[in-house]
């Protein structure tokens, strides 16, 4: 005996029913007609929805050798309460990231030893150059803020990154419309084709590079990439010498939801790309299965600059192997107002003009 | 003292005849007729001389009656008999453009002949009406008569050019000096807003990376299912609107005496 099948209307998501006079299906509710074949394929494209599935092996980072860490001293913010590491014959004065001063904490310990470096590249006076390059060009920034700037301190930092590896097995389903236009002579017609539309397939993702410190922002850090991996070396602490390190603490099972969020929209872009010769497409299901998920612990270098300006701290970073700079900078709100309002009479009196011109012609 | 009774009597008698009756066909009727008193006297005055001269320099009568009631007869017909009775017209052709307002009805038309019909096109009556209806409506008749005399004397200013105004050849708006101007400041406003705000983006160079495009493997994208099911399809049918009559050009009937006139006309 044949289980009674029941389908859903792809349409309005109403029971749908068998038409004996039209030999097809038909929505009660909605009046849409399909094939009996169609609406068999959908129902099995439905079936095979999976659910997300992103996991990754976190073992990243080793454990030090014995003596390894031995030559470098640690020391703790007494603002932040960060934790940075120097090179034995590095000296600390002040917090990178908040300028504060800092107490000598004794000899390093603990936590992982990095995967990998990427060394510095480029030197502090690059960084210095980079900032007055940031500066120019900016006419909303305010003239006192360049002038009276001073940095506090330039200093070199390794940030820990937790770096992402996998592969990625990938089931998109979509909505997807084609729209033909047609008139007589009574009537415009607009015809909405809805087709379902499956991708699968592979994609791969390497080093996807979460920031590990809780005292560098997120966007900041995200904002000076991409680094370029392939420089990147294992690690050895002769590379620490005259920097300074950070040491992760943001552990890489709380930086995995960050690289899943990366990840799945990189996903859904590439294949969305691939459905193509339709007016619209919209995404209805989808799944991601990693494979081989596996995470590194990588030191990265940057230049961090800040600068204190009417009693508020603005951070840059400079990425220490691309010279890529970032930071935000302040508005000159009256620079602004005169902009806004000159810029309005201009091009007010401009279009006032041009519009005088077209009615005299 | 009788006989200046008796005079004042007769004289009265013999105005209101000039007034009413008509006499003889050579357009003996003033070219303003305002049976329905709806002008003061020195409007009256000032609206004729416009009238006649505008008339005798351009040869064609344009003609202004007022009436109080249409007796029975629609407003075309009344306004082309009036001006087929009265012998309005110059020439041949008798080239005039009568404009006659009935008050019991509020009825508003004008009656185009001869070379009135080649000045005043349906399109260029419509474009005329836009301009006396407002001032018509309100009362403001005197105003509403000369604007319509002015235009009168324009539009065939212009058919003598050869092209009269029509569909696709009506007279220039005048340029809206404070409209025009409080537009382009906006518009101003909204691009300066735009250019100041991308100004203002540069100084933000801080921005969270939404995707991870950088740090996919290369050529590690594979495509290995690709299905694109047809589902239903939806078809919506519009009525195209209604295609305006911009052909241009006069149309004409015509009258009880078999004259051909053209013009239109509605209610104010």
């Amino acid at each position: 005996m044949a289980a009674i099948q029941e389908y859903k209307c792809p349409c309005c998501g109403g029971a749908i029913a068998f038409d004996s006079t039209l030999q097809k299906m038909k929505c009660p509710f909605c009046n849409t007609e399909f094939e009996m074949d169609t609406l068999a394929s959908y129902d099995i494209e439905l079936q095979n929805e999976q659910t997300d599935d992103m996991k990754w092996d976190t073992d990243a980072g080793e454990e030090w050798q014995d003596g390894e860490a031995d030559g470098l001293s640690s020391y703790v913010c007494r603002s932040c309460g960060g934790e940075i590491a120097c090179d034995g014959n590095t000296a600390a004065s002040s917090c990178p990231f908040c300028g504060n001063p800092v107490v000598m904490m004794g000899r390093f310990s603990g936590t992982l030893k990095p995967n990998y470096v990427i060394p510095f590249k480029l030197d502090k006076k690059a960084a210095k150059d980079a900032l007055k390059k940031h500066y120019d060009g900016k006419r909303l920034l305010p003239k006192a803020f360049k002038s009276q700037n001073h940095i506090n301190e330039v200093k070199g930092v390794y940030v820990p990154f937790w770096l992402f590896d996998a592969d990625a097995d990938v089931n998109m389903r979509y909505k997807a419309t084609k729209v033909r236009m047609w008139d007589d002579s009574k009537y415009h017609y607009t015809e909405t084709s809805f087709f379902a539309v499956s991708r699968g397939g592979n994609i791969g993702f390497e080093r996807v590079p979460v920031d590990g410190s809780a005292k560098m922002p997120d966007d900041l850090m995200e904002s000076i990439e991409p680094f370029d991996f392939s420089e990147m070396v294992d690690f050895q602490t002769a590379y620490l010498a005259g920097f300074m390190a950070d040491k992760y603490d943001v552990d890489d099972k709380r930086s995995v939801e960050r690289a899943n969020e990366r990840i799945r929209q990189s996903v859904e872009d590439a294949f969305e790309a691939t459905v193509i010769g339709y007016e619209t497409v919209t995404k209805e299901a989808g799944s991601i299965q990693l494979q081989n998920g596996k995470v590194k612990y990588a030191l990265l270098p940057v230049w961090v600059l800040n600068t204190t300006w009417n009693g508020k701290n603005y951070l840059f970073a400079m990425n220490g192997q691309t010279g890529k700079m970032v930071g935000d900078l302040p508005l000159d709100k009256s620079a602004y107002g005169k902009w806004l309002f000159s810029l309005t009479g201009i091009i007010g009196t401009v279009v006032f003009a041009a519009s005088y011109l077209i009615w005299l012609l | 003292m009788m006989r200046k009774r008796l005079f004042a009597i007769f004289s009265a008698l013999l105005f209101s005849m000039l007034l009413t009756v008509p006499v003889s066909a050579s357009g003996s009727l003033p070219r303003l007729v305002d049976d329905a008193g709806l002008l003061s006297d020195s409007e009256e005055m000032d609206l004729l001389e416009e009238l006649d001269e505008i008339s005798e320099r351009q040869q064609v009568d344009v003609v202004v009656v007022t009436v109080n009631s249409l007796e029975g007869s629609s407003a075309m017909e009344y306004a082309d008999d009036f001006f087929d009775y009265y012998g309005y017209g110059f020439g041949a052709g008798r080239d005039g453009i009568l404009f006659l307002i009935s008050m019991e009805e509020r009825d508003w038309f004008v009656s185009t002949t001869g070379y009135g019909i080649t000045a005043v096109t349906d399109a260029g009556l419509e474009y005329m009406a836009e301009r006396f209806l407002d001032d018509l409506s309100e009362g403001n008749y005197a105003a509403a008569f000369s604007t319509f005399a002015e235009l009168c004397d324009d539009f065939i200013t212009q058919a003598r050019t050869g092209e009269p105004y029509d569909a696709d050849n009506l007279p220039q708006e005048p340029f809206h000096v404070g409209g025009s101007l409080a537009i382009a400041l906006a518009a101003g406003f909204v691009v300066s807003l735009i250019v100041t705000g991308i100004m203002r983006g540069g100084l933000k160079t801080v921005h969270s990376q939404p995707a991870a495009d950088h740090y996919v493997k290369k050529g590690s994208m594979r495509v290995v299912k690709e299905t694109d099911l047809f589902l239903y399809r939806h078809i919506d049918r519009r009525e195209k609107p209604k295609e305006s009559s911009s052909s241009g050009g006069s149309s004409t009937h015509m009258s009880s005496s078999e004259t051909t006139h053209g013009g239109g006309g509605g209610k104010f």
